[in-house]
């Protein structure tokens, strides 16, 4: 059985054309043991988690802190803090690591090809703490410039890095990276948004300090991610959200936290997201990623050649280890006017600067159009793409 | 919401149109109804804010009516500016100030007027009004 027959909203037509959904990069689709297990909680188990002795809450209970524990074991990590998506990761790591450990003249190093979310948090946190942030340049081969990385690691605390661009889908030596910032005694944050879906991380042999990324782009419901945290540096946070569940006594005078993640999770958490993204690691492990993530790339660099071959200019370079995201203007179509022409043939592609303006910036651009390839996406659909893109062209270029 | 009548005349041929594709031909068609506002003139004071594409607007009183000069960089804007012009060119400003923004979705042509960072048309067409209300 193919893997896109598990996702029901692949069978629907969009504007009388059968759905080719290539915006991958910005939402995964979900697949039917998700939306059943999400239905099933609310159905069956419905009630809030934790502090209560009764079946139902027993029952949430366990199928919130089963993802949890999934996550530890899918990522080998012994710290995993439920979010809201990568974005609140990151603001976790700002106020809670950031605020007890940084002070004026500290250094933080970025990248340009970092998406907003790992440049507005700490852009913030810098003009309160009078804090230091040096950007890595993105070089013309749409790789990160590592000579100025290392350079810029003189007194840096900290290194927040795109495991793989949302843009370009080029996969940073991550690696080299962390090993470098180690040996300079900065602390590193992998924004694995774009790389989780593609690459199992085993977190512990990574070596990161922080790694942020989302369920939803993994097939997983929106609305949850985790931030994965080095157990001695995990340590060194302050909880920055107070309320419900992250508690340990409260009174008048004072409150006392735990200890454990649940420190950084005040409020009722997200417990039907949790429930249906350990459905979707679930499902996600019945796949060889390693194979998938071949085929993918393989797509993507046939689409890359062939949008250069039309006169496209694509920004990436498409090699094994890069996710299948093809990025691209036309010569003579606005990139807006590309995506609603693709819209009206079926065809679900992103346009914009993809929230990240520094890097769009730097190639010179304020917009491409951005075709993005997941597991359920097959070659005749690349191939449909292209030809629609020839069509489009020769009706419109 | 009862529009001038060239505007509900092109409102029907939109709707005659089943294909998504040639509807938005025809929008792009609509360009050569904008009164260009000239490159140079471009500033911060005209710019539509929230825009995909580099979008500018400019509405002036000739005779006591309204005129809007424009220009954008994508060809589905520069037609919805066309379609605009068509509605409140030569209108009395109270008068253009009574269009709903809905004709861009009774057309066919977008799929929501929520008002969002996203939605070039809602925030062209709200700067426009805006600018009108300011020439009273």
């Amino acid at each position: 059985m193919a893997i896109r027959d598990d996702f029901p909203i692949l069978k629907r037509e969009v504007n009388g054309f059968p759905l080719i959904y290539l915006d991958n990069a910005a939402t995964t689709q979900k697949p039917q043991v998700v939306l059943d297990a999400m239905n099933d909680y609310y159905t069956s188990s419905n009630a809030n988690v934790h502090r209560a002795v009764h079946t139902l809450a027993g029952e949430a209970t366990e199928g919130y802190e089963s993802c949890r524990t999934k996550l530890k074991e899918w990522f080998n990590a012994e710290r995993a803090v439920l979010t809201s998506g990568t974005t609140e990761a990151i603001n976790l790591v700002a106020h809670s690591w950031g605020r007890a450990n940084l002070s004026e003249g500290d250094v933080i190093v970025l990248t340009e090809m970092e998406h907003h979310s790992d440049i507005v948090p700490w852009q913030m946190l810098a003009e309160e703490r009078k804090i230091e942030l040096r950007y890595v340049p993105v070089m013309e081969n749409f790789t990160l410039d590592m000579d100025a990385y290392a350079a810029s690691l003189d007194g840096a605390k900290l290194v927040c890095v795109v495991h793989t661009s949302n843009v370009l889908g080029v996969r940073n030596p991550m690696e080299e990276i962390i090993e470098l910032a180690h040996s300079k005694g900065a602390l590193v944050l992998v924004d694995a948004a774009q790389g989780v879906p593609h690459e199992r991380i085993n977190f512990q042999e990574f070596g990161a300090d922080f790694m942020a990324f989302s369920a939803h782009k993994m097939c997983g419901p929106t609305g949850i991610g985790a931030l994965l945290i080095h157990p001695d540096v995990f340590e060194t946070m302050q909880p920055f959200m107070g309320g419900g569940d992250m508690i340990e006594t409260v009174t008048i005078t004072g409150s006392t936290y735990q200890t454990d993640e649940h420190k950084f999770e005040a409020g009722t958490p997200r417990i039907a997201e949790a429930v249906g993204w350990c459905a979707a690691l679930d499902w996600m492990s019945t796949l060889d990623l390693k194979k998938e993530h071949q085929r993918l790339i393989g797509i993507g660099r046939w689409v890359a050649a062939e949008l250069r071959t039309l006169g496209m200019s694509v920004y990436g370079r498409h090699e094994k280890q890069d996710s299948a995201v093809v990025s691209f203007n036309h010569p003579t179509i606005h990139s807006e006017d590309l995506a609603h022409l693709f819209d009206a043939r079926g065809f679900a592609v992103r346009t914009g600067h993809h929230c990240a303006q520094p890097l769009l910036n730097r190639l010179g651009v304020s917009g491409t159009v951005r075709a993005s390839f997941y597991l359920y996406n097959t070659m005749e659909e690349a191939e449909l793409f292209v030809q629609q893109l020839k069509e489009i062209t020769e009706r419109f270029g | 919401m009862t529009y001038p009548e060239e505007l509900s005349e092109l409102i029907e041929e939109f709707r005659e149109i089943e294909d998504k594709m040639e509807r938005l031909e025809m929008v792009f068609d609509m360009a050569d109804e904008v009164i260009p506002y000239p490159l140079e003139r471009w500033d911060d004071e005209s710019r539509v804010l929230g825009c995909q594409s580099e979008a500018h607007v400019h509405v002036e009183l000739d005779d006591g009516k309204v005129l809007l000069l424009a220009g954008a960089d994508a060809k589905l804007v520069q037609g919805l500016m066309g379609i605009l012009s068509i509605a409140i060119n030569g209108t009395a400003p109270a008068q253009a100030l009574l269009l709903s923004p809905d004709f861009a979705e009774e057309m066919g042509i977008l799929n929501t007027l929520s008002p969002s960072r996203s939605n070039g048309f809602r925030n062209m067409f709200d700067k426009v009004m805006k600018d009108i209300r300011g020439l009273e």
